[in-house]
């Protein structure tokens, strides 16, 4: 379990973050969301330690501020909004950066083929020899996404669960390949590791997510359910503009999109 | 399996991509290069090769040699053969720490601040040595240039590093900008002495600023290798680390990285081993970035290779280097600098244009 307690953040006079307090569960895929500028990102850099905060945040019992780099390495692993690349690394080398730690698995024998398989997961096999300059926005996003996953390849290493720090992963994808990190997500949290994703999809939140976190203006407006965060009282007051929420009725009722309608009645003629 | 149609190579799928063979095979061949290189450096002037053959085995019992050659080939061509390949390596593999740590291939190890304050130490001992007590002037002799040199560069590096230090964090742009700052103030000291300097230390001085391995002797050796050597040996602990960093700092550190440890190693292990360098050679330009940036074109930029591959190859080039410098006006010798300059600069800007399509990507 990942819990942050009492998280304030500031940058110069800005609070950023105030009094957020954020608990995630292994084996679930928590979503973080909010406007831009709500303090998304910033949750996110406070509780893998990569900003300064004051509160606490435990995972799995030890106390953040008091884990070594190392430790940490082998832990969680984050991904970045954005990376980009100083030198002209090939595809294979920047996704084996992942290794660096070493405790991608304790399989020894299966590190060298590993990178291989986290592109092929990322639906990148064959981009190997490819230099990450020469690749697309979407397919850098994913292959920075193969090396985070390579990081903490197992899931569950010793019988701890390991963690996934997502920072907007589908934000430059076509919506294929959002549906597939998105799974890719689920598979790892549903393999007992935890995932914790910033998330601006609001749709693909309510179907990929187990628990989600409002965030608005540096303060927790919502925390639970998709079902139960996404209100239209919440998301209209957060987004400022009148939005609404539908749901598909149960099972077996008949649901009509009124926008899926054509004007006159041509498939009858 | 994947949705993307990408063209098949006939190399077997785990290869594509990956460097490391190619970085060991020339790693390898950089190997023999080098001895070929050191052999030839030591057999490289007047005294006949089969003279220099019979020197070095009389030093081990094996044959005879007459004085004069033993002479020649210890005392004079072997420290310089070793300060070369030692100063070439150090050269080189600190050019690419700097260019890993900066992210930046144009980055130089005169970025924290040890070339400024190496020149002031050597300019300050060359211009205002005489003022020194005569006792004190006595002990140190020639060596008060070097360890000027070293000195003001291992300070000049220090403050800048404190400048850039805030909170127990580094800042390498700060350090950049800073080193910009201190960088003209070092320089108008330098300057102000300079202009005091009588025409005799001019002269001096413009020959400490082009570098030579001339003035290499074992003493000298004994007292800047071990600096030299503890940096190339340090290098391969840094190679990882730099390798994350090419994803930036924050990556780095998520990825296991104590980013503040390996960036003082890393600014701490340059400055004293370009120091050193500055202080027994002067000043030798450009193989600190040609170098790197030559292998990274063929090898990729994978530190691990990288930094063994820089350290060959920069002994390789400034030993040519000097061999050129021995005979383009014998008797006389043409100071190094100008000769790396002459040779590498045409040769860079020749790779440079080759790979324009590849740089302006």
């Amino acid at each position: 379990m990942l819990d942050a307690k009492n998280i304030s953040v500031a940058y110069g006079n800005r609070l950023v973050l105030d009094d957020v307090n954020f608990i995630a569960q292994a084996g679930q895929v928590t979503a973080i969301v909010g406007p831009n500028g709500s303090g998304k990102t910033t949750l996110l850099k406070a509780i893998t330690g990569e900003v300064k905060c004051s509160g606490e945040t435990r995972l799995d019992g030890r106390i953040l501020a008091q884990m070594s780099h190392a430790d940490l390495a082998t832990r969680r692993a984050v991904l970045p909004q954005s990376g980009n690349v100083a030198f002209p690394f090939t595809v294979l080398e920047l996704v084996r950066l992942g290794l660096t730690n070493g405790c991608a698995t304790t399989d020894v024998a299966a590190m060298d083929a590993l990178p291989h398989a986290a592109l092929a997961r990322v639906g990148l096999s064959g981009f190997e020899g490819r230099y990450v300059q020469e690749l697309s926005g979407g397919e850098r996003q994913r292959v920075q996404l193969a090396r985070v996953l390579l990081q903490i390849w197992e899931p569950v290493l010793d019988g701890v669960p390991r963690w996934l720090f997502l920072d907007e992963p589908v934000s430059a994808l076509d919506i294929g390949h959002q549906l597939m990190v998105m799974q890719i997500a689920r598979d790892f949290a549903e393999a007992g590791g935890g995932v914790i994703a910033v998330m601006h999809d609001l749709n693909l939140t309510a179907m990929f997510a187990d628990h989600v976190t409002l965030l608005n203006q540096g303060r927790v407006k919502g925390d639970g359910q998709p079902h139960e965060v996404f209100t239209d009282d919440h998301l209209s007051a957060c987004y400022g503009c009148a939005l609404r929420t539908n749901t598909p009725p149960p099972f077996g009722g008949t649901w009509l999109l009124p926008q899926a309608a054509s004007q006159w009645m041509e498939v009858a003629e | 399996m994947s949705v993307t149609s990408f063209p098949s190579t006939s190399k077997a799928p785990t290869q594509v991509g990956d460097r490391r063979a190619r970085g060991a095979l020339i790693q390898t061949t950089l190997v023999v290069a080098l001895i070929c290189v050191m052999l030839l450096s030591l057999g490289w002037g007047a005294a006949s090769s089969t003279d220099v053959i019979g020197a070095l085995g009389a030093k081990f019992g094996v044959g005879t040699a007459n004085l004069r050659d033993m002479a020649i080939v210890w005392d004079i061509r072997m420290p310089r053969m070793v300060t070369g390949a030692l100063v070439g390596a150090a050269l080189a593999v600190s050019g690419a720490v700097m260019q890993g740590l900066f992210r930046n291939p144009l980055a130089d190890p005169g970025l924290v601040g040890v070339s400024a304050g190496a020149g002031l130490g050597a300019v300050a001992a060359i211009v205002l040595g005489g003022l020194l007590p005569a006792a004190f002037q006595a002990i140190t002799g020639s060596y008060l240039v070097p360890f000027a040199a070293f000195l003001g560069g291992w300070a000049s590096t220090l403050v800048l590093y404190r400048i850039a230090t805030q909170g127990g964090r580094t800042s390498v742009a700060t350090m950049l900008l800073a080193g910009i700052a201190l960088g003209a103030l070092t320089g108008a000291v330098t300057g102000f002495i300079v202009y005091r300097a009588t025409d005799d230390q001019l002269r001096d001085l413009t020959f400490w600023g082009m570098g030579s391995l001339a003035g290499a002797t074992w003493l000298k050796l004994m007292t800047a290798g071990p600096i030299i050597i503890f940096t190339l040996l340090s290098a391969p602990f840094l190679a990882r680390s730099l390798d994350a960093l090419a994803l930036g700092e924050p990556v780095a550190a998520h990825l296991g990285v104590d980013v503040q440890k390996m960036k003082r190693l890393a600014v701490l292990s340059v400055a004293a081993s370009v120091g050193a360098c500055v202080a027994i050679t002067g000043g030798i330009g450009f193989i600190g970035i040609v170098v790197p940036h030559l292998l990274r074109l063929v090898q990729g930029p994978v530190h691990r290779t990288l930094l063994p591959n820089a350290a060959l190859l920069g002994a390789i080039v400034l030993l040519v280097a000097d061999m050129f410098s021995r005979v383009v006006v014998s008797p006389a010798e043409l100071p190094i600098g100008i000769v790396t300059a002459t040779l590498g600069g045409p040769f860079f800007l020749w790779i440079l244009l080759k790979n324009r399509a590849i740089l302006e990507s």
